[in-house]
């Protein structure tokens, strides 16, 4: 019962983020694009649900259909003046189309005959308070990768603060 | 230096970029952040130098070998000399204290690159290393070329970053680890997914190399960029990105096939890179084919070394080979940067400045590959390997496109030593002003041009070979 529950909740979810992923790139209004774009976020957020990673699932809902999906609105708004320029045109290229076809068929044909490894299960299905330990502590082990994501944020906020400000003294 | 002195350099070079953010607070601004950061960084060369080989911190995440060494040096050294240059060039137009913060933070990332022995870690350090690349590729705000180059630069190399990421995720799943050694041991025998996650993940690094065929960014972006940002992004975070190529080379070796694709990026660049660069009237976009030809040769050594069952001659002879191109390429943009950004501009080079011409020469020659510079050395020890291991077909393709090469690399000389003036084109500028600290710089980078060929078997031993 549980697990064709789970089946059930999993195909709804991995079926929603990808319709949302084919009406964004089908959608001629791209604020339609967004809208959908945030449809296909929530979707993967609950996928994140249903693996037992809230932590990452209420980032996912926090961070990007929150802030990303605003922000993207916002960039929408400011650049857009009129309505007509909301909406773009649709090419269909066929050599884009083999090329995507061709790669669906080379991950099928591997992942078809993939052999995963056989992951024992956590007991408990580690909370928020263990990822921090992970995160942030020597003991761990991850706390490198997270000071160097520090780094790269501080480096991409100067270059586009850069860009954004005007002549300045020399 | 052992345990967390490893990455002493790291720490040195991040607080230098720190203290470039603030460069206005200094007197001299520019100049002395510029300055301030070469010391930086040569002070940062003597702790790399004397790392113990072998060691891992970070519970893994981090082990430094002897080529590692070698490596954190080379790119010490070169930014030194970059930082040195820009302290009296600077930008046109611009300031350029953020131009020295963002070369730093994109060393750290280098540095870290070259001791990463596990995947998250390579690819956060590898974003590291590269985000600051886009913003010296669009670094002059007002020049719509070079933004419009610096976002194809973005937006291809963030495609292939997802590419490689979705790559990474395969890896994990089939070996359930994120560390190199682990997935080496885990990976063969996991069939063609196996192979699959391997390409996925190396499209991101051959992007970042410009190995044919995800190099279409390259000649756009260089061509946009000013030349003294094309002088630092194609080389500095380059030396790292081979080194980490050769680390997933060694963690893949195990897979069947792996060879064949690493052979047909390696034909793909020297021909793609050789032929294109022909009909380049622009030095930017010629030196950018002429990289992506040179990451073929790379990866000549790369292909040679995975079909002897993983031959470490091979993988050290294309670390050999990334240093002795690097040190080149690096000075010739520089001069690039001085004198003018088209080949004609160079008409009448060894009239006005013959000490630069003859340098530029040498840097040439070194690149095609003639004895007894540093090139030389590099492709012999390339080819050697790509025989011994049966690669004939693909040796016969590097040498002959060496020839090619020559044809374009002439195309420089002529313009410098031959051409009658009236093919100059006018120069508004005038006279290149004389400063010594850039002379200095081109001076370093021609000495160790030399060096590095000379004292070739001394690199090779520092790196490990017996």
């Amino acid at each position: 019962m549980g697990e064709s529950v789970n089946t059930l909740a999993f195909l709804v979810m991995a079926l929603a983020a990808i319709g949302g992923a084919v009406g964004m790139l089908t959608s001629r209004n791209i604020m339609y694009a967004a809208f959908w774009l945030l449809w296909t976020m929530l979707s993967v957020g609950g996928l994140y649900l249903l693996l037992s990673a809230e932590f990452l699932a209420l980032i996912q809902v926090m961070v990007y259909a929150g802030a990303v999906s605003v922000l993207m609105l916002f960039v929408i708004m400011l650049t857009l003046r009129r309505r007509e320029d909301a909406v773009r045109s649709l090419d269909f290229s066929p050599s884009a189309a083999l090329l995507a076809a061709v790669f669906l068929g080379i991950m099928y044909y591997g992942i078809s005959n993939a052999t995963f490894p056989e992951v024992a299960l956590l007991a408990e299905a580690p909370n928020t308070a263990d990822l921090g330990v992970v995160l942030f502590t020597m003991e761990g082990g991850w706390l490198l990768p997270f000071e160097i994501s520090a780094l790269v944020l501080l480096a991409a906020m100067v270059a586009a603060v850069w860009w954004t400000k005007g002549q300045d003294r020399r | 230096m052992t345990g967390y002195w490893l990455i002493a350099p790291e720490v040195i070079v991040t607080l230098g970029a720190l203290i470039a953010l603030f460069g206005n607070m200094l007197p001299g601004k520019d100049r002395t952040t510029a300055l301030l950061s070469a010391a930086l960084c040569v002070g940062a060369t003597a702790v790399a130098w004397l790392a113990t080989p072998g060691e891992a911190i970070f519970g893994g995440l981090l082990t430094s070998s002897a080529p590692a060494s070698v490596m954190r040096v080379a790119i010490l050294l070169l930014t030194a000399v970059w930082l040195l240059w820009l302290s009296s060039r600077g930008y046109e137009g611009e300031r350029s204290r953020e131009a020295v913060a963002m070369a730093l933070f994109s060393v750290t990332g280098a540095l870290l690159l070259t001791h990463t022995t596990e995947l998250i870690t390579m690819f956060i350090a590898l974003e590291l290393a590269t985000i600051p690349a886009y913003m010296l590729m669009g670094y002059r705000r007002r020049d719509i070329h070079g933004l419009e180059g610096a976002l194809k630069y973005f937006l291809l190399s963030m495609l292939t970053s997802l590419i490689m990421l979705y790559g990474l995720s395969f890896l994990y799943g089939l070996t359930g680890t994120t560390h190199f050694g682990q997935i080496a041991e885990a990976l063969p025998g996991t069939g063609t997914l196996g192979l699959i996650a391997a390409v996925l993940t190396m499209v991101g690094l051959f992007s970042k190399l410009s190995a044919a065929p995800f190099h279409f960014w390259a000649p756009d972006s260089y061509a946009g960029a000013p030349a003294a940002s094309v002088a630092f992004v194609s080389t500095v975070p380059k030396l790292a990105g081979v080194l980490v190529l050769i680390h997933l080379v060694q963690a893949f070796q195990g897979i069947p096939g792996i060879e064949l694709v690493l052979a047909f990026a390696a034909a793909a660049s020297m021909l793609l890179g050789n032929l294109s660069a022909l009909g380049q009237t622009d030095t930017r976009r010629l030196m950018a084919y002429s990289g992506v030809a040179h990451t073929g040769y790379l990866l000549i050594g790369l292909a040679g070394a995975v079909a002897v069952g993983g031959g470490q001659e091979g993988y050290l002879a294309t670390t050999f080979y990334a240093i002795a191109y690097s040190i080149p390429s690096l000075a010739i943009m520089l001069v690039v940067a001085e004198e003018g950004d088209s080949v004609a501009d160079m008409t009448g080079l060894a009239t006005r400045r013959p000490w630069v011409a003859w340098a530029m020469l040498a840097w040439l020659v070194s690149l095609i590959g003639i004895p007894p510079l540093a090139g030389f050395f590099g492709k012999l020890y390339l080819f050697e390997t790509g025989l011994e291991a049966g690669l004939a077909w693909l040796v016969l393709i590097g040498v002959v496109t060496s020839i090619i090469s020559a044809a374009y690399y002439f195309r420089i000389v002529r313009a410098m030593f031959l051409a009658p003036a009236e093919e100059a084109p006018d120069r508004p500028a005038g006279e290149v002003a004389a400063s010594r600290s850039a002379d200095a710089a081109l001076v370093i980078a021609l000495v160790a041009t030399v060096a590095v060929g000379v004292g070739a078997s001394l690199v090779m031993r520092a790196l490990g070979w017996v």
